[in-house]
């Protein structure tokens, strides 16, 4: 398996020893992510740049959360691209990315 | 308070689930998650006492939840969590009454975890002061003056009376009859009783250190006047000053304070800047201030000026019954603080509380009857557990109010078992006429 995109150690911190807590909040993450990131695809499709920026929004702790560096300054781009309904030739590209990133995430951890 | 109930509101499961976990980690801590709006509003009945609000919920913007809740309960403390930095954001929601503002970012489950013991803290704090300022208000409330007598139940109605207004009140009366009780239940039962009642006795400070002690100093006003010091009456300040024992106060101390009620200002020793003050007047004395001013002791335009609202307070001997009352009072008190049971007191006991005449007043009632308290061994107080200490037997003796004629005769008699029924030798003594004795015993008014 490649590299893990993925880092634990804030959320490990935050469970204080807690391994329980570390798989409920992975099982948490696998079962709302994924819905949102289709969202925010399909409202970028549709050109919907407010919501996109809001779900991009509500995606942003949760990579926070779970240590995914790569797609840290991407995911606020376009954040704040659909926040103030900007999108520019960047946006393909980095919705592009997080959608990669973040599926391998999903796939890496649900083999945890 | 032992548990803190915490609300935590975010659509965000992961981050809602991640705050309760951080929350909880203090087991005081009691964490409820809600997903949106609503559903917050709808468990308000719940008394949270924290609510974790994220800003950006789908159904209801952050500020509309804030202002639903802070219209229904405006006592929840509400923390703003939101996912970006943003400060005129932050500014208003703090404007409409948001505790704080917190950033989804490294330091959020810190700040989160200070704000829960912030609050904790604070609901603590304030307990116990809503428990003190309950027991200061009940301690000097009117009907902790004890008294059924025509002449309290006066004393009751002036003290009520003084209360509604801010007019000076003047309390006189014998030592020991409770002057310092009217003042605190007229200060606490009126507007003042927010700030402090300053109570200060003019006989117990040394003459040259009293107009710094009234009116305060400034730095090097004086030799040893090291610090700059705020006198009572600023510090009364919006509340009460009591000047006790105010007959005591020198003339020239007098011309003083009467500038200052007229100006409500005072001006510290050393400086010449006045101090604007708003701070009812209330005072007291043992002597009789008219008597004092006919002989010159005491200012005639300042005790006009202080006389407001004069109230009496009548001496013990005069409230008849009240004796008994407060003697059961006040051992019913004691043997609650010190765990002694019921205690009852006895007629004869009764009587002889009764037919003294209470020189040292409400105070000596107070000490006689604690003692007779701790002397009873079978719970009930008998004449004989009844000790009064008076220093003066001469007030007691007057108090029966006898005539002069049978005061004469008891005044001999005690001579006469003193030295032996020896006519010459008492008549020498009292320097009186030998017949005068005689003609007495023949009227059967002595024995021998």
């Amino acid at each position: 398996m490649s590299d893990k995109v993925y880092d634990l150690s804030q959320l490990e911190e935050l469970a204080g020893g807690s391994e329980e807590f570390v798989h409920s909040m992975i099982e948490t993450f696998l079962e709302h992510t994924p819905g949102q990131l289709e969202e925010m695809k399909t409202a970028h499709a549709q050109k919907d740049w407010k919501t996109m920026g809001g779900i991009a929004h509500k995606i942003k702790p949760n990579i926070d959360l779970f240590g995914i560096k790569s797609i840290y300054s991407e995911i606020r781009e376009v954040e704040n691209k659909g926040k103030n309904e900007q999108p520019d030739e960047a946006l393909n590209g980095e919705i592009g990315k997080v959608d990669e990133v973040l599926k391998t995430a999903f796939e890496q951890l649900r083999t945890l | 308070m032992d548990i803190l109930k915490i609300f935590v509101v975010d659509d965000n499961e992961l981050y809602s689930r991640m705050a309760q976990h951080h929350l909880s980690l203090n087991p005081d801590n009691e964490v409820e998650v809600f997903r949106g709006g609503k559903e917050c509003m709808d468990n308000l009945y719940k008394k949270p006492n924290l609510i974790f609000l994220d800003y950006s919920l789908p159904e209801m913007s952050g500020i509309e939840i804030l202002r639903k809740i802070k219209e229904t309960h405006p006592e929840i403390p509400v923390v703003i969590v939101s996912g970006q930095e943003d400060v005129s954001t932050a500014v208003n929601l703090l404007k409409e009454g948001a505790y704080d503002y917190i950033v989804k970012d490294d330091n959020a489950k810190e700040r989160m975890w200070n704000a829960s013991n912030h609050v904790r803290e604070n609901a603590r704090l304030r307990d116990e002061i809503d428990k003190l300022r309950e027991e200061v208000n009940q301690k000097y409330d009117f009907s902790n003056i004890k008294g059924n007598s025509p002449a309290i139940k006066n004393v009751f109605k002036l003290i009520e009376k003084a209360a509604q207004t801010n007019i000076t009140v003047s309390v006189t009366g014998e030592t020991g009859t409770g002057k310092e009780l009217v003042a605190k239940a007229i200060h606490y039962n009126s507007k003042f009783h927010k700030k402090s009642l300053v109570a200060v006795n003019i006989a117990a400070i040394p003459r040259d250190l009293l107009e710094s002690e009234l009116f305060g100093h400034e730095k090097g006003a004086f030799t040893g006047a090291i610090n700059k010091r705020i006198g009572k009456f600023e510090e009364a300040n919006g509340g009460t000053i009591f000047l006790d024992e105010i007959g005591e106060m020198d003339l020239q101390l007098q011309a003083k304070l009467l500038r200052v009620l007229q100006e409500k200002e005072v001006t510290r020793i050393g400086s010449n800047q006045a101090v604007k003050i708003n701070a009812r007047v209330i005072v007291a004395t043992h002597r009789n201030l008219a008597e004092e001013v006919k002989s010159g002791n005491f200012r005639e335009d300042l005790y006009y000026r202080l006389l407001g609202l004069p109230i009496e307070l009548p001496p013990l001997r005069e409230r008849e019954n009240d004796i008994v009352l407060l003697a059961k009072h006040f051992v019913d008190e004691f043997a609650r603080e010190n765990k002694l049971g019921k205690i009852q007191i006895t007629n004869g006991a009764q009587k002889k509380l009764l037919n003294y005449r209470w020189p040292g007043n409400v105070r000596e009632l107070k000490a006689v009857v604690e003692l007779a308290t701790v002397m009873v061994d079978d719970g009930k107080i008998e004449e004989r557990d009844i000790n009064f200490s008076s220093t003066s037997t001469m007030d007691n003796l007057i108090s029966e109010e006898a005539t002069l004629k049978d005061y004469t005769a008891r005044i001999i008699q005690h001579y006469l078992d003193k030295y032996d029924r020896n006519v010459v030798k008492v008549a020498h003594k009292l320097d009186i006429g030998k017949s005068t004795i005689y003609r007495m015993i023949k009227n059967n008014e002595l024995t021998i």
